[in-house]
C-alpha cells in the first residue's frame, strides 16, 4: 500500500496549503460563474428563421407547426418558395432559413419504426454571424433529432417533443464548459508531482522501495479526489445558471468523471518528462489551449475541416462533451454514447499506461 | 573455439559495503565522474571530501539508484546497482544534499511517510520516531508544519529520514551544509553515536568535519579520488615537506646562515625563524639556535591540515 501513503501525503500537502487549495477550487468556480453569467439566461433574443415545407405531409407540418414553433428561441415564419425567404435573409429580416425536402415524412416514420433513415435538412443562413448560425444550427439540429429518434410510434398530432423545445443556450454551452474546466486538470496535475521534482522531495522518495506504479497512483488519487470536487462544482454552477439536465446526472458524472482522468493521465506524462514547473508549465498549456478550441468547448466542431475533426476525435474532449451533452441535454442512455464511453475508458488506460512506463524511464536518468 | 569477453575479475568480499568498480558518469561529455574505485567496509564512516563540482554528489546518486552510470558498476551490500536497484532501495537511507522534506506534513508525518513505504508498523513507527526526536532534540515540535521549522531543524529531520527504517547503509550527502557551528556539532555528534553501526557514506567540502567524522577519506577532484587514506596518513605521507616555527631573541646573522646552509628553505621575519625540509628534527633546530646564541621562546611544527593535503595534490585550495 505504498501508493496509498504516497495518496494520503499529497492530499495532506494539498489540503493544508491554502493558497494551492484556494486556486483548485476558486479558480474553476471563477471561470464558471464567469461562463455561466455570459451564456445563461433568456436575455437571447428570438431568432426569426423561415420553413419552406417542401414535402407538405402531416408529419412536415407537425415538425414546423407544433415542434419548431414551440422553441423560444425560434420565430417561425412559413414561405412559399426560396426566392421570397432569401430576400428576407439578405435584407436581415431573417437569421435562416430551412427547407423541409420532398420524403422528410416518410424518413421520420421510417425512423420512428426503427429503420434507417437520412433525415435531411437544407439550411441556409447568414454566416457573418458565426456565433448566431452556430446557435441556430444546433438548435434546429437537437429539434430534428430528437423528433426523428422517437422510439415508440405515436400518432402527429399528440407528439409531444418536450426536450429540445427547451433548450437554450445554457443547455447546449454548460458540457463545453465543464470539460475546459477539467482541461485544465492537466496543469494542475503537472504541478503538483513537478514541484516535488523540483524541491528534490521526490528525489527523497526514489531512494525508497516504491515502485513507479506506486508514483502515479499515488499522485492521481491525490488528483481525482481534487477532479471529483472540481465536477461537482461545475454541475452545481452550471445548474445555478439555469443548465437543465434532462438525462442521467450520474452516467454524466462518469462521463466528466473519465475526462478528468485523461487529463490527470496527461499531467502525469509532462510531468515525467518535465523536469520543472517551468519547463511543465508550458508543455501543459500547449496541450490543453488547442485541446480545448479543437474539441469543441466553444463551438460545435461540426464546422471544422474533417482533418481537424479527425485530430479533435483521436483525443478524448471532443468525445467527453458529445456524450455529456447528449445525456444532460438529450437525455439518452449508456447505450447511445457507449463508442464515446469506451473511447474514454481505453484513452484513460492507455495515458496512465504511458505515464507508468515514462515515469518508469525518468526514475533513473 | 568462441572467445568470451571477460569481465574483469571482481574481489567480492562480505567484508565491504560498497565496491565500486570503474564507476563513470558523463553528462554530455563533460565527465562528472571518472571511473572511480572504491571499497567501503561496513561499519565504516568514509567520507568524500572535495570542492563543489568535484563528482561527489553524483557518485551518491548513482550508489543510491538515482543516475544510470555511464559505464562501470558498484555494488551496496552485494547488490548491483545497475539490476537490482529495488533491493538497494529497501537496505539503504539516504539524506540528500537538498532538505527534502514535505513541507506542509509535520515531522511525525514525515517519518511516518518514509518508515510506512519501507513496510514498517504504526506502531514500531511510534517507538523509533519518539526515540530519534529525542535524540533530536526535535520533541517539542512534533506537532508543527515543518515549513515553520529552521534551517537546522530541517536538516536534522532530513537526516532522521535517512534513518527511520534502520538502513544498513547511510548516505548523506553533505549533511551540514550552510548550518552554524552550533547546529553542525548537534549533527556531528548524533553521526559519531551512528559509528561502527551503519556503514556511512558522507560527501563534504568542509574538512574539518570529514576530519572529525571519517574513518577514512577519499579527497575528491574532477570525477577522480585523487588520494585515499585516514585523515592522519593523508596529513603525514601525502606531504613530502614538514614545517617548524620558532619565535626567538638574538638571532644572528651567523645562526642564520648557518641554518640556511643546512636546510631547503629558511625565512625570518620580526624574530619568527620558519624552516621547511624533507626531514625535521626538532631538538636538533632547538639546539642549533641555542648555541649560535639565541633565545628560543617557542618552537612548533606546523601540522599539515588537509586543505595542504588537498592544495598539494590539485595545486587548488578547497573552499570552505
Amino acid at each position: 500500500m505504498k501508493f496509498w501513503e504516497l495518496a494520503k501525503r499529497n492530499l495532506k500537502e494539498t489540503y493544508r496549503d491554502p493558497l494551492a487549495l484556494g486556486f483548485l477550487l476558486a479558480f474553476p468556480l471563477l471561470f464558471m460563474v464567469l461562463f455561466g453569467a455570459i451564456f445563461s439566461g433568456d436575455t437571447i433574443s428570438s431568432y426569426p428563421i423561415g420553413v419552406i415545407d417542401d414535402d407538405d405531409t402531416p408529419l412536415s407540418q407537425a415538425f414546423v407547426d407544433d415542434t419548431l414553433a414551440d422553441v423560444p428561441t425560434l420565430e417561425v415564419a412559413n414561405y412559399d418558395d426560396a426566392v421570397t425567404a432569401m430576400k428576407d435573409l439578405k435584407f436581415g429580416d431573417l437569421k435562416a432559413y430551412i427547407v423541409i425536402p420532398q420524403g422528410f415524412g416518410e424518413q421520420v416514420s421510417q425512423s420512428w419504426e426503427g429503420k434507417e433513415t437520412n433525415i435531411t435538412l437544407d439550411i441556409t443562413y447568414d454566416e457573418s454571424d458565426l456565433m448566431l448560425s452556430e446557435q441556430i444550427i444546433s438548435i434546429i439540429n437537437a429539434v430534428t433529432r430528437s423528433f426523428a429518434r422517437i422510439e415508440i410510434p405515436v400518432t402527429i398530432n399528440a407528439n409531444p417533443i418536450h426536450i429540445e423545445t427547451e433548450i437554450t443556450f445554457i443547455d447546449y454551452m454548460g458540457p463545453g464548459i465543464i470539460i475546459f474546466g477539467l482541461l485544465i486538470l492537466i496543469p494542475t496535475s503537472a504541478r503538483i508531482m513537478v514541484s516535488d521534482k523540483e524541491k528534490g522531495f521526490m528525489s527523497r522518495l526514489l531512494t525508497t522501495p516504491a515502485r513507479p506504479l506506486d508514483f502515479i497512483s499515488g499522485y492521481s488519487l491525490c488528483l481525482v479526489v481534487i477532479a471529483i470536487i472540481q465536477i461537482i462544482i461545475f454541475i452545481a454552477a452550471a445548474r445555478g445558471f439555469g443548465m437543465d439536465i434532462v438525462g442521467n446526472l450520474w452516467l454524466a458524472f462518469l462521463i466528466f468523471l473519465l475526462t478528468g482522468l485523461c487529463s490527470i493521465g496527461i499531467g502525469m506524462v509532462v510531468a515525467s518528462l518535465s523536469k520543472s514547473e517551468n519547463q511543465a508549465e508550458p508543455l501543459c498549456w500547449l496541450f490543453s489551449m488547442p485541446l480545448a478550441i479543437l474539441s469543441g468547448v466553444w463551438f460545435s466542431i461540426e464546422m471544422l475541416p474533417s482533418y481537424l475533426r479527425a485530430a479533435a476525435y483521436a483525443f478524448p474532449y471532443a468525445h467527453a462533451i458529445d456524450a455529456s451533452r447528449a445525456i444532460l441535454t438529450r437525455g439518452v442512455g449508456l447505450e447511445a454514447i457507449s463508442n464515446d464511453f469506451l473511447f474514454l475508458i481505453g484513452w484513460a488506460i492507455a495515458i496512465f499506461a504511458i505515464g507508468v512506463i515514462l515515469f518508469r524511464r525518468s526514475m533513473r536518468s | 573455439m568462441t572467445s568470451h569477453r571477460m569481465e574483469p575479475a571482481r574481489v567480492k568480499d562480505d567484508t565491504f559495503a560498497i565496491q565500486t568498480y570503474q564507476l563513470t558518469k558523463i553528462f554530455n561529455s563533460v565527465v562528472a565522474v571518472d571511473g572511480i574505485e572504491l571499497n567501503i567496509k561496513k561499519g565504516e564512516l568514509f567520507a568524500l571530501l572535495g570542492p563543489n563540482g568535484a563528482g561527489k554528489t553524483t557518485a551518491i546518486n548513482m550508489l543510491c539508484c538515482l543516475l544510470k552510470p555511464t559505464s562501470g558498476t558498484a555494488t551496496v551490500m552485494g547488490y548491483d546497482i545497475n539490476h537490482q536497484p529495488f533491493k538497494i532501495k529497501e537496505i539503504i537511507g539516504v539524506s540528500p544534499q537538498e532538505t527534502a522534506i514535505s513541507e506542509h506534513l509535520n515531522a511525525q508525518e514525515n517519518l511516518n511517510l518514509i518508515g510506512k513505504i519501507h513496510g514498517i508498523s504504526s506502531r514500531e513507527l511510534k517507538i523509533r520516531s519518539q526515540r530519534l526526536l529525542e535524540t533530536m532534540g526535535l520533541t517539542g515540535r512534533v506537532k508543527d508544519q515543518v515549513r515553520k521549522f529552521s534551517g537546522g531543524m530541517k536538516r536534522r529531520l532530513n537526516v532522521m529520514m535517512a534513518l527511520i527504517h534502520n538502513p544498513e547503509v547511510l548516505f548523506l550527502d553533505e549533511p551540514t551544509l550552510g548550518l552554524d557551528p552550533q547546529a553542525r556539532r548537534a549533527i556531528w555528534e548524533y553521526i559519531v553515536q551512528l559509528k561502527g553501526e551503519k556503514t556511512i557514506l558522507l560527501t563534504t567540502h568542509y574538512m574539518d568535519e570529514a576530519d572529525f567524522l571519517a574513518d577514512r577519506i577519499g579527497i575528491m577532484d574532477e570525477g577522480k579520488i585523487v588520494a585515499l587514506g585516514t585523515s592522519t596518513e593523508l596529513k603525514t605521507s601525502m606531504l613530502e615537506k614538514h614545517t617548524m616555527i620558532v619565535h626567538a631573541l638574538n638571532l644572528t646573522q651567523k645562526g642564520i646562515d648557518e641554518m640556511r646552509s643546512r636546510y631547503a628553505e629558511v625565512e625570518v621575519t620580526n624574530g619568527t625563524i620558519t624552516v621547511t625540509d624533507k626531514q625535521l628534527d626538532f631538538k636538533e633546530i632547538v639546539d642549533r639556535l641555542h648555541s649560535s646564541g639565541a633565545v628560543v621562546r617557542s618552537a612548533h611544527t606546523k601540522e599539515p591540515s588537509l586543505d595542504d593535503v588537498f592544495l598539494h595534490i590539485t595545486g587548488k585550495e578547497l573552499r570552505e
